[in-house]
């Protein structure tokens, strides 16, 4: 009786150890699947012109979805994304019209992202809303509040100046794709070594534990909001720089695509769990498909129904892969 | 002899990276109760996981009365007779008891409405016998656990189910629920139920098994008659090894490092005060309920306190939340360590250092490799269990979570200590384990307090203890005066003893009745 076997079970190390970035490697592989199937179907795909409309096309949402993984990695969600920028955008356009100065007018439209944001976050973390909720609650107030301001017209004849500084280039990329290159590496930098990126894991991870172990809860979910709405902010700034034009409807749907964005990069709705680099190739695979697909003259109509089923596709080999709980 | 009720024949379990069970044989007859015994990892879950339909065997098979059942998922086992009753009770709080007993198979008027009287008659004849004070259209929300019990036990008997798995069942019931509850199984039994009973508490096993069947690394050490079988032998065979006795050690110094007086809260704790010396081990027992967890909160900061004054090294601090209690280098390591311990999907190395990022990010930015070094020193120092600081926690045992977050309060240098129920949910090895450790921060300084309701890890561990009852220290003991007699005397309401103040048990010196005074 004694005589037991010991079996030495083999350790699944290495699969944890790396658990994150072999996530973020899966969302690579299926970017590379997606250009290869692209480049051969589409002549041309590769040159360097269009994959630098890809990036450039991508820039927009990969800067929401930066703030809306930061969101959704504390448990929480920012549907409000779109109609913030639409506030900042016209709020920068109409003084930029009246002649305030670039860097002034800039900085209110981030003011206004910054504002927005706190109160989304205030709401959340002091009041107790649900974040989906006081989301789309503030979604269609601050879409109201642009549209009021703006009696629904648009901005129109923003200074050359302005339009410069964003559509100006640099090394041969646009000033965009650069401006979020930055911002992600920032992002990346808060989430993998700071302390506050260690706080919005935990908080999303286990609220109760992180409370007990002295996270400052209700400011770190607040300043994921206030960095939502500030990069909403900067997504403005670039898409009104590039129209020279601010429309009090601008950002419509925009949350959609950076939320599809994050899922796909491997954030996780029911928070703590979410990585920069995976959102940005989420970004990138979400521009590619629509870029691939306009090149081949595909309906609008199907280029939603391919961006619907890549983002189902994602969600199943993610459940695939990682099996049982 | 008959056909046993239940049989496991040859059962094999292989997971991706590990084999989990293998050759599991034994067979529980009918109107047996039948212990399963084992440390965490033994292979018992993943058993009862089998026995309910959740996973399939690799190998291997199940017999109900010597016939085998095909178990392929939690409907079919429940079509073949099998109940479990989980540790962690799977209903729908909001429904009503009886919606809840045919949940998944509702009574139906011409299979479109649901019977709602014809259910809820149905469960109250299920009830009757166990307990009839529960009523079946009130929500399940409403009731205790340990009533919640009794209804997964109800709606087992509706399914005229012939095997009743239960895991861990008595983990949140008082004494006197526990004993209602062996009343209902020993019932069960004699209906001609095979009962499969896991436990940790050994006590518990012995007072209401027969038989046991002992597991370990995924296969059965043996199925042992309890009535031949001392609780140390058993727990030799669940480990593998002899387990020495441990005495207690005493390192209490005259320095008192907490002072707590007249501390109250809104709810549930009134008119609280003690000292808490360096080096000493504080135990606080009581009945569940009695406003332990509720004191330590308030002590971690977790809760505000209404009134009452906390003094450390003779200076006032202020507890509006946890922060500043880790600050004033209070620590709590919580009864509920997945819903209040861990950050499950993070390392342990990131739970460790959740408490104490200002010490590892003095400018701002993480220093990952001083992070790295306090994390293999400190859990070398508790000893964790594979060692792999980077390995996400949740696949940890439970008692190498609760490491892990004692090793959180090394890390931010507590100096107090407040545990509560340490060890609920652990191995026994690793319970031994957890005792030296406390013991071993005591030696070194620390000050701790020890909330549980297992008297003897409470006599085990504690220099002192207070015996709390209606949100009040109603008794103080000496660890000369420590018997589980003693504490049970104080802990039990007064109401349920002799009137309503100045109860003081005879012939028990060095006891203050705190109420009294």
């Amino acid at each position: 009786m004694t005589d037991v076997t010991e079996h030495t079970a083999a350790r699944p190390r290495a699969e944890f150890l790396h658990r994150f970035s072999l996530r973020d490697a899966g969302t690579l592989i299926g970017l590379v699947v997606i250009l290869a199937v692209f480049g051969a179907l589409v002549p041309g795909f590769f040159a360097e012109r269009n994959l630098i409309n890809i990036l450039q096309q991508s820039s927009i949402n990969a800067c929401l979805a930066l703030g809306m993984t930061l969101v959704i990695i504390s448990g929480g969600i920012d549907l409000s994304v779109g109609p913030t920028a639409a506030l900042s955008a016209v709020i920068s356009a109409s003084m930029l019209v009246a002649g305030v100065p670039f860097p002034l007018a800039i900085a209110a439209g981030f003011a206004i992202g910054l504002v927005c944001g706190l109160l989304n976050g205030v709401l959340v973390a002091y009041v107790g809303l649900q974040p989906f909720i006081v989301t789309l609650g503030t979604l269609s107030t601050y879409r109201a509040l642009a549209l009021i301001y703006t009696g629904g017209n648009p901005v129109l004849g923003l200074p050359a100046g302005f339009r410069a500084i964003f559509n100006g280039s640099l090394f041969g990329l646009p000033l965009a794709v650069i401006i979020v290159a930055v911002v992600a590496l920032i992002a990346w930098i808060i989430l993998k070594k700071t302390p506050f990126g260690e706080y919005l894991l935990a908080v999303g991870g286990n609220e109760e534990a992180a409370y007990i172990a002295g996270v400052p809860i209700a400011r770190t979910k607040i300043a994921a909001y206030m960095i939502s709405g500030l990069l909403a902010a900067l997504a403005a700034q670039i898409l009104i720089g590039r129209l020279g034009a601010a429309e009090p409807i601008l950002g419509n749907l925009w949350e959609l695509d950076a939320i599809a964005a994050a899922a796909i990069g491997g954030a996780s709705l029911m928070g703590g769990k979410g990585s920069v680099v995976g959102t940005i190739l989420g970004a990138v695979i979400l521009g590619t498909m629509r870029n691939g697909l306009t090149l081949m003259n595909v309906q609008s109509f199907y280029q939603l129904l391919a961006t619907g089923l890549i983002i189902l596709a994602a969600m199943l080999i993610d459940r695939v892969t990682r099996g049982r709980g | 002899m008959s056909v046993p009720r239940l049989q496991f024949e040859g059962i094999s379990k292989v997971f991706p990276a590990v084999r989990a069970l293998s050759d599991v044989s034994f067979s529980v007859g009918a109107g047996e109760i039948h212990g399963l015994l084992g440390e965490n990892g033994a292979g018992k879950s993943t058993l009862l996981r089998i026995l309910s339909g959740v996973y399939r065997p690799t190998a291997g098979s199940v017999l109900i009365d010597g016939r085998p059942v095909a178990l392929n998922n939690p409907v079919a086992a429940r079509a073949a007779g099998v109940a479990m009753i989980h540790q962690e009770l799977q209903q729908v709080p909001h429904l009503s008891v009886a919606q809840n007993m045919f949940l998944g198979h509702p009574l139906t008027r011409g299979g479109i409405f649901v019977a709602r009287r014809e259910q809820e008659r149905r469960a109250a004849e299920a009830l009757a016998a166990l307990d009839p004070t529960i009523d079946p259209a009130v929500p399940l929300g409403s009731l205790k656990v340990a009533q919640r019990q009794i209804v997964e036990i109800a709606r087992a008997l509706l399914d005229r189910a012939r095997v009743v798995a239960m895991d861990e069942p008595t983990s949140s019931l008082t004494p006197s629920e526990f004993e209602r509850l062996a009343e209902v199984i020993a019932g069960l039994a004699r209906d001609g139920v095979a009962v499969v009973y896991v436990s940790h508490k050994l006590d518990e096993v012995f007072g209401i098994c027969q038989r046991a069947t002992i597991m370990r690394d995924g296969v059965v050490v043996g199925s042992v008659d309890l009535a031949q079988m001392s609780e140390k032998a058993v727990v030799s065979m669940m480990v593998g090894r002899e387990l020495a006795q441990e005495q207690h050690r005493s390192h209490i110094s005259s320095e008192v490092r907490l002072s707590v007086r007249g501390l109250a809260s809104a709810t549930k704790v009134r008119n609280v005060s003690f000292d808490l010396h360096r080096g000493e081990v504080l135990g606080i027992a009581g009945l569940v309920g009695s406003g332990r967890t509720e004191l330590l909160r308030l002590l971690a900061g977790a809760d505000r306190a209404s009134s009452g004054r906390v003094e450390i090294d003779g200076k006032a601090i202020k507890l509006a939340n946890p922060r500043d209690a880790i600050a004033a280098g209070i620590g709590l390591v919580p009864e509920e360590r997945k819903r209040e311990g861990i950050v499950p999907l993070r390392s342990i190395s990131s739970n460790m250092a959740l408490a104490s990022m200002g010490v590892f990010a003095p400018r701002g930015v993480i220093d990952h490799t001083r992070l790295k070094r306090v994390a293999a020193e400190k859990m070398k120092r508790v000893n964790l269990r594979p060692f792999l600081l980077d390995r996400p926690i949740r696949l940890f045992s439970g008692g190498n979570q609760q490491k892990a977050i004692i090793g959180r309060w090394l890390a931010a240098g507590t100096r107090i200590l407040l545990f509560d129920e340490p060890t609920r949910g652990i191995d026994i090895g690793a319970k031994a384990e957890i005792y030296h450790l406390i013991e071993e921060l005591a030696a070194e300084g620390h000050s701790v307090v020890v909330v549980s309701s297992e008297l003897p890890e409470v006599i085990r561990l504690a220099d002192r203890v207070l015996v709390m009852r209606d949100g009040t220290v109603a008794a103080e003991l000496d660890r000369a005066d420590l018997s589980e007699q003693a504490i049970a005397a104080h802990a039990i309401p007064q109401s349920e003893t002799q009137g309503r103040q100045g109860a003081r048990p005879s012939g028990q010196q060095g006891i203050t009745d705190r109420t009294s005074g």
